[in-house]
């Protein structure tokens, strides 16, 4: 036991020092939210403001457009996780549990195909989504944020199905529930941490998207907050305040949201070895 | 009775395979259409000649990989490409592995490190690299004003000025991103070695680092295969970083093939080597995915 009683002073020290050393972009963003556009332009800029501006966090909403984008994240996110939760849980109820020809090989496809790269299919994408009148809409965003996701959420959907007891469903089906009805009675509220852990990533997913807001949606009306805050930087005075204070509301909502799912989703990603 | 004694027409056609057909149907067309189709299409491109409204003029067959094959720049980016995803994966491997071997001594606090750990996988990756562009600002950037007010570094670069601190800049940024994944996964294989085999080794004398080489690391082997895959693919694909952080430039010095790609097609309008990369990109990715999937494959049935 002496070496972890030597080893334990030292690792603190090691994490309180790497922290400190990788958290200081989001120190940066709190200090800056809370700096007067002057101390923001001063040369060295100072670490801390001298008196806390948190009006900024208020400004935010009237001076940038800040609620436009907020909102178009919001529908966007949400129309996301709602599309993509109606294809993904038939979906996963059939590779956990009905026997059919080529159920090893959708799943093994599905497992190969959630890696693909968005870039590769853009400028396809960008062309149907032309001929279909979409460009520029909020549905060509929730279209394709769903396909990009529906693969690793029917993946964590199919291992929730699989590992609820078969006997339950069997009993049920035997006091004559129809397929359908053991789904939505019986499988449905016995997989809720499933369908949360499911739903949370395709909202964290279309909520932090940004090549396809980038390739197809023009007007601010329609912008999502992280293509908003993308095209905030880079006028000539960007009032960087008021950026890292939106920065910082765009944020917590994921980051919440992100706690709720951590361990499943690192379970989900590297597989078996790992329990959630 | 034996599957294969089942005629075939009945094993595709009875009332449960026709239930699963219907469930499948919806998902499978939205990716047949949203995603197959734009693959195939992509593929279609690469071997025709287009204008810049990206309609086929002619089929050139493969002259389209030619050209690029004979470019030196092409050449150049899949390089970049190449050295970029293997430099932040092999540094994200080592820092990841380091953070979970602090995570796994115990302490009071020690969750809440652990969750502080997770922000910058947590974060969303085009915020991040917005704040680490004011991060590296030259003027009122905090970095370099913190490096010379403490005198780390008295005269550091301009970050995204210039091609190697630009690059160096970017890369770091992927790598801060990536790091809480490994770590995570690392430390989950770390907490499934049993308690006793360190017992046995301490009675034995065994020291920290023969510790760590002959039980933590055969013992978490198989996570840390997959978790480098994954890696791989994401850091390979990793756009928004890059495109963030200075779209490729300074003249070229951070393009890899899919920020290129994407410049390429909605910034030059050259939509045939855009398709090139794209099918270039496509068989990189798709090979790993393949190596990705079969590895966990074979966990999930083992497990």
């Amino acid at each position: 036991m002496k070496w972890r009683n030597r080893g334990k002073p030292i690792a603190v020290i090691l994490t309180v020092v790497l922290l400190a050393f990788l958290l200081f972009p989001f120190f940066v963003m709190l200090s800056t939210m809370l700096k007067s556009a002057e101390e923001v332009y001063t040369n060295p800029p100072p670490w801390i403001p001298k008196s806390w501006k948190f009006s900024n966090l208020i400004r935010l909403w009237s001076e940038f457009d800040f609620a436009v984008y907020f909102k178009s994240s919001l529908i966007i996110s949400l129309g996301s996780t709602l599309l993509n939760t109606l294809l993904t849980v038939p979906a996963a109820y059939a590779v956990a549990r009905l026997r059919f020809v080529g159920r090893r090989f959708i799943l093994y496809l599905f497992l190969v195909i959630q890696m693909f790269s968005p870039v590769i299919v853009v400028i396809s994408l960008f062309k149907t989504m032309a001929s279909l009148k979409l460009l520029n809409t909020y549905l060509s965003l929730i279209l394709a944020n769903s396909v990009f996701t529906i693969a690793f959420t029917i993946w964590m959907m199919n291992g929730y199905f699989r590992s609820i007891p078969k006997e339950i469903e069997e009993a049920a089906l035997i006091d004559g529930c129809s397929r359908v009805q053991t789904i939505t009675r019986i499988m449905l509220p016995i997989a809720v941490p499933g369908l949360v852990t499911t739903m949370i990533y395709s909202f964290i997913a279309a909520w932090n998207e940004f090549l396809f807001g980038l390739t197809f949606i023009q007007s601010k009306q329609k912008m999502p907050l992280v293509l908003g805050l993308y095209n905030f930087v880079g006028r000539w005075t960007t009032q960087w305040e008021l950026l890292n204070a939106a920065a910082f509301v765009a944020l917590v909502p994921v980051l919440v949201l992100f706690y709720i799912i951590e361990k499943r989703l690192v379970a989900g990603l590297a597989g078996g070895a790992v329990k959630a | 009775m034996s599957e294969a004694a089942i005629p075939l027409r009945q094993r595709l056609w009875n009332p449960e395979a026709r239930l699963a057909y219907v469930l499948l149907a919806p998902a499978v067309l939205v990716l047949l259409g949203f995603m197959i189709y734009p693959i195939v299409y992509v593929f279609l491109i690469s071997l025709f000649k287009t204008n810049k409204l990206a309609q086929f003029k002619e089929f050139v067959g493969l002259r389209n990989f030619v050209n690029q094959l004979a470019d030196k720049e092409f050449w150049q980016i899949t390089a970049r490409s190449l050295y970029w995803t293997a430099i932040a994966v092999a540094v994200k491997t080592v820092l990841g592995m380091i953070v979970a071997l602090l995570l796994n001594v115990k302490y009071a606090g020690r969750k809440f490190a652990r969750m502080l750990f997770i922000v910058p996988w947590a974060s969303a990756v085009p915020i991040s690299a917005i704040l680490w562009g004011w991060v590296y600002h030259p003027q009122y950037g905090l970095l370099n004003a913190t490096l010379k007010a403490t005198g780390i570094w008295a005269n550091p670069p301009t970050w995204l000025g210039r091609p190697l601190p630009a690059f160096t800049a970017c890369i770091w940024v992927d790598i801060w991103i990536g790091i809480p994944f490994m770590a995570l996964v690392f430390l989950a294989g770390m907490q499934a070695i049993a308690e006793d085999l360190y017992e046995s080794a301490y009675l034995d004398g065994v020291n920290a680092l023969q510790k760590f080489f002959y039980i933590t690391l055969p013992g978490i082997r198989h996570l840390v295969l997959i978790a480098t895959l994954l890696s791989c693919l994401w850091t390979f694909n990793d756009f928004n970083t890059i495109y963030i952080l200075t779209r490729g430039g300074p003249a070229g010095a951070t393009d890899i093939l899919i920020t290129k790609l994407y410049k390429n097609a909605f910034e030059f309008l050259k939509f045939s080597p855009a398709a090139v990369m794209a099918v270039v990109t496509f068989f990189i990715l798709t090979a790993l995915s393949i190596l990705y999937a079969r590895i966990y494959f074979r966990q999930e049935q083992a497990s």
